[in-house]
């Protein structure tokens, strides 16, 4: 009975902490069709840098547009804006850089209409990388921002 | 209370032993080409003249080790010296200096202890010139035990060193530096420079980089990076306690204490990092630098006046001083196109920062004075973060050359740098710092 006891107690401590969940990084399920492939799409599709820099290269800025659109169609949704570097540089520049290139995108959403509150930026400089290993092919995935959504 | 009276016990008396010493023996460790000095260890004596084989030993040993990160120093080999090291006392008329200048060597230490060796017990630790037989000094450490012994050859070696070269600094240091456990996930430890009380000070989820002592050796501060933000992280050698601090802004980076205690760092405000003071409760005081491009990573000389860090004014990062007085700021890296993480010399006379380059990072110090810039480390592998020791001579950097990451000693005229015991695991951003009770 004891066991019993003990097992029901457990399950509804996770059931309520699954409860309580939605606000976290976790992508729950339970949201609409149109709101998970919004979140889908501004999550999967990256900007990438070349070595040193931070500006937005013309090839990323439809895809820029595209999340803006569907961040003013789902104005709950809110984005977290991560900056990162290769290898090659030195942490605190990186860290400094990475910034830079999360701002980057930052400031071109909110020129395109995005509430600014929809958007948070943090840099990992090159602690953070994508592709493990060395050569131009990894560092240039590595060069990059993520964008995550943290709510929705 | 534990540490004072160990403290205590352990102040040489220096009033008895030093009154005769003439010290003449100098090294000049501040230009280029400096000597060799040959120094030989006596074996260690107890009462009776007999070897003190028990803690006498392990002192040797630890003494020993400690010398052989003195770049400038060559132990004699005791097979090098006739009719040994077992010496019939530890002092002139008994202390045979003709031996010892025969081996080559310039300086004998001996090591007597009059009680014997075992338990807690004193010792006398002196150091003499074989050709004149003048003691350069001698130092009695009062109650020492085992656990001692560590300290008893720091303090021992510092006192050494202080009296050849004029500081000793080196011994009486200890490292911060980073330990990194995966992405995103990394602490702050210490170690001395021989490799010894090694020890973790943090354990937070996240990544912390950038660690640098106070000059009263109270705190570490150091940036810390969870996955949502940045922050100031501050740990209290008297509580043993760690702060998060978070500032307004989206970065935190590359922490620096100014000499009178003060944080400097850099932090978001507008478009581009700005270099702030902050002030004694780490809250912004004023602006240090800022421009339409990054600054990051403040260093200072030992007055204040000056300040090294690194910005892409000029496109990529380079190395510029800040003459804080006047506000002039020179150019200070000439060379290459990407020169990072500067640091300062205490006297404010070097600039050691890094340069990328086609094979990795490499160590470069320029000469203030002359503007004459010299590499002092040459791989293999990337050498980054290096750090002026207080002596204005050691350098620490951190260097991929052992494979994994890790840390080397070398000196402000280059040379082959010697690796800092740190255990497992890569360690990295080394710092010097001279914590309270060494001082």
């Amino acid at each position: 009975m004891k066991r019993y006891a003990l097992a029901l107690a457990l399950v509804l401590a996770l059931a309520a902490g699954f409860g309580c969940a939605k606000k976290t990084e976790t992508i729950q399920d339970g949201i609409s069709p149109e709101m998970q492939a919004a979140i889908q799409q501004i999550t999967d599709a990256r900007v990438y840098f070349a070595f040193d820099k931070f500006d937005i290269k013309p090839e990323y800025q439809d895809m820029l547009k595209a999340k803006a659109e569907l961040m003013k169609q789902f104005p709950s949704i809110r984005v977290r804006i991560e900056g990162n570097c290769d290898e090659r540089g030195t942490q605190e520049y990186n860290l400094a850089l990475g910034e830079r290139r999360a701002r980057a995108a930052y400031e071109y959403l909110v020129t395109l209409g995005v509430n600014p509150g929809q958007l948070e930026m943090i840099s990992y400089g090159k602690e953070n990388p994508a592709v493990q290993g060395t050569g131009e092919a990894v560092w240039a995935q590595n060069r990059r921002d993520d964008f995550r959504v943290i709510a929705h | 209370m534990k540490q004072f009276l160990l403290v205590l016990a352990l102040v040489p008396v220096l009033c008895l032993l030093t009154v005769e010493s003439r010290a003449a023996m100098r090294v000049d460790i501040i230009n280029p080409g400096q000597a060799v000095i040959n120094l030989a260890l006596a074996t260690p004596l107890k009462e009776g003249q007999k070897e003190a084989t028990g803690m006498g030993r392990e002192l040797q040993k630890m003494v020993e080790q400690n010398l052989s990160f003195l770049p400038f120093m060559r132990l004699t080999d005791p097979k090098a010296v006739l009719g040994g090291t077992l010496l019939p006392g530890h002092e002139p008329p008994a202390l045979d200096f003709r031996r010892f200048q025969l081996a080559g060597s310039d300086i004998v230490v001996t090591t007597f202890w009059p009680d014997g060796d075992s338990g807690t017990r004193p010792v006398q630790i002196r150091a003499f010139e074989t050709n004149t037989g003048g003691r350069l000094f001698g130092k009695e450490y009062l109650k020492v035990a085992k656990r001692d012994l560590p300290e008893v050859a720091d303090r021992f070696c510092a006192d050494l060193l202080e009296a050849l070269t004029g500081n000793g600094a080196f011994f009486r240091s200890t490292l911060a530096f980073i330990k990194k456990t995966g992405k995103l996930s990394a602490n702050v430890w210490l170690v001395k420079p021989t490799g010894r009380d090694l020890r973790q000070i943090t354990k937070m989820q996240g990544e912390a980089m950038s660690p640098a002592w106070s000059p009263d050796g109270r705190f570490v501060v150091f940036s810390h990076i969870d996955p949502k933000s940045h922050a100031l992280g501050v740990w209290d050698s008297s509580s043993r306690k760690v702060q998060r601090i978070r500032f307004p802004g989206n970065v935190v980076i590359g922490p620096a204490f100014t000499p009178d205690n003060k944080v400097a760092v850099a932090l978001s405000n507008g478009k581009y990092p700005v270099i702030f003071l902050l002030n004694h409760v780490f809250q912004k005081e004023r602006i240090l630098e800022q421009s339409n491009s990054i600054n990051v990573s403040p260093t200072f000389d030992s007055t204040g006046t000056k300040m090294a860090f690194t910005s892409s004014r000029l496109g990529g990062p380079q190395i510029f001083l800040k003459d804080l007085t006047s506000g002039r700021i020179t150019r200070v890296s000439q060379n290459g196109s990407y020169n990072t993480e500067a640091n300062l010399s205490p006297d404010g006379t070097l600039v050691v920062y890094s340069r990328m380059t086609d094979y990795g990072h490499r160590i470069f110090v320029q000469d203030m004075l002359t503007g004459l810039e010299r590499q002092v480390s040459f791989g293999p592998g990337s050498d980054e973060q290096p750090a002026f020791c207080a002596d204005s001579y050691f350098i620490a950097f951190s260097s991929t050359r052992g494979g994994g990451r890790g840390i080397y000693l070398t000196t402000r005229h280059g040379g082959d740098a010697k690796r800092v015991p740190t255990g497992d695991g890569p360690a990295s951003f080394p710092r010097w710092g001279m914590p309270a009770a060494a001082k």
